[in-house]
């Protein structure tokens, strides 16, 4: 990422509304690897997934493959919001939308940044949404 | 586990401080088991040429840590709504982190018992670095 030549604002502004879709089979693998990685023991994530679930970047952050250049030659994650609609359940297959949804400027003293938002939207196999991410991608 | 119902919630009061430490083998499962390969949280090289001094905790590895502090929170018939965060601090691998909530405000919408708290993850120095709110639902009595 950062050797990747930088993109000045028009160029990054260009990709606003530009979307990418992807979809993952949410087996009990995937949430036996998630549970284990945190360390969450708890039973109930045998047939539902834990929600944070949603939060792995296979969920919701496959945006960045839409391939907006960067403006600057550092980046890291500003913020995000996660809403759980419905819950995940083991077996469903959930169907990604990942869109470059706006781009919002900003200087400091530090010098320029630039901030970044994408918006995913999650539904299941049955189309009923699950859950909604937002991103928001710092670049400084 | 012990089912909190929304009776039991008063505005204020504290949520139960769930601890981690991610050590850099967490990291790399972290990884693995949420697909994001971006070298700044294993190749310390690579964090060191973005000015850090060593690799990072992945910031949704703590918003994970913080949906898990308050699903064990709410508990099985819980409803985890929504959550916020900014990422404001970095963590680095064997710090330990506290993972802690304070109850804001509660009310009934649309037949709905909804409590809104106010989430952080707190590093060794105190430092606030990952602070948030989120709205869960707890069940009536």
């Amino acid at each position: 990422m950062a050797e990747s030549k930088l993109a000045t604002l028009d160029e990054v502004r260009a990709y606003i509304g530009r979307k990418i879709e992807e979809s993952m089979e949410i087996d009990g693998t995937v949430i036996k690897s998630f549970c284990e990685c945190i360390g969450d023991p708890n039973p109930i994530w045998k047939e539902t997934a834990p929600p944070g679930l949603v939060t792995a970047a296979m969920i919701s952050s496959g945006a960045m493959l839409i391939g907006v250049p960067l403006p600057y030659k550092r980046s890291v994650a500003g913020g995000a919001d996660w809403e759980f609609l419905k819950p995940i359940k083991k077996g469903d297959k959930i169907f990604t939308s990942h869109e470059f949804a706006e781009l919002q400027e900003k200087s400091s003293d530090k010098g320029p940044r630039a901030l970044m938002v994408y918006k995913s939207t999650h539904k299941n196999q049955r189309g009923e949404v699950v859950a909604i991410s937002t991103n928001t991608i710092m670049s400084y | 586990m012990a089912q909190i119902h929304y009776g039991d919630v008063t505005e204020g009061s504290d949520i139960p401080t769930l601890e981690k430490t991610p050590t850099t083998r967490t990291l790399v499962q972290w990884a693995g088991a949420s697909g994001d390969f971006f070298e700044l949280h294993y190749d310390k090289e690579f964090a060191k040429s973005m000015g850090f001094p060593n690799v990072l905790v992945h910031g949704r590895l703590e918003a994970a840590y913080l949906t898990q502090l308050l699903t064990d929170w709410i508990g099985p018939k819980g409803e985890l709504k929504k959550i916020s965060l900014q990422y404001r601090g970095n963590a680095f691998p064997g710090e330990k982190l506290l993972c802690k909530g304070k109850v804001t405000k509660k009310y009934v919408k649309d037949g709905q018992n909804l409590v809104e708290v106010e989430i952080w993850v707190e590093n060794p120095a105190g430092q606030r670095i990952t602070p948030g709110t989120a709205v869960v639902a707890l069940p009536s009595k």
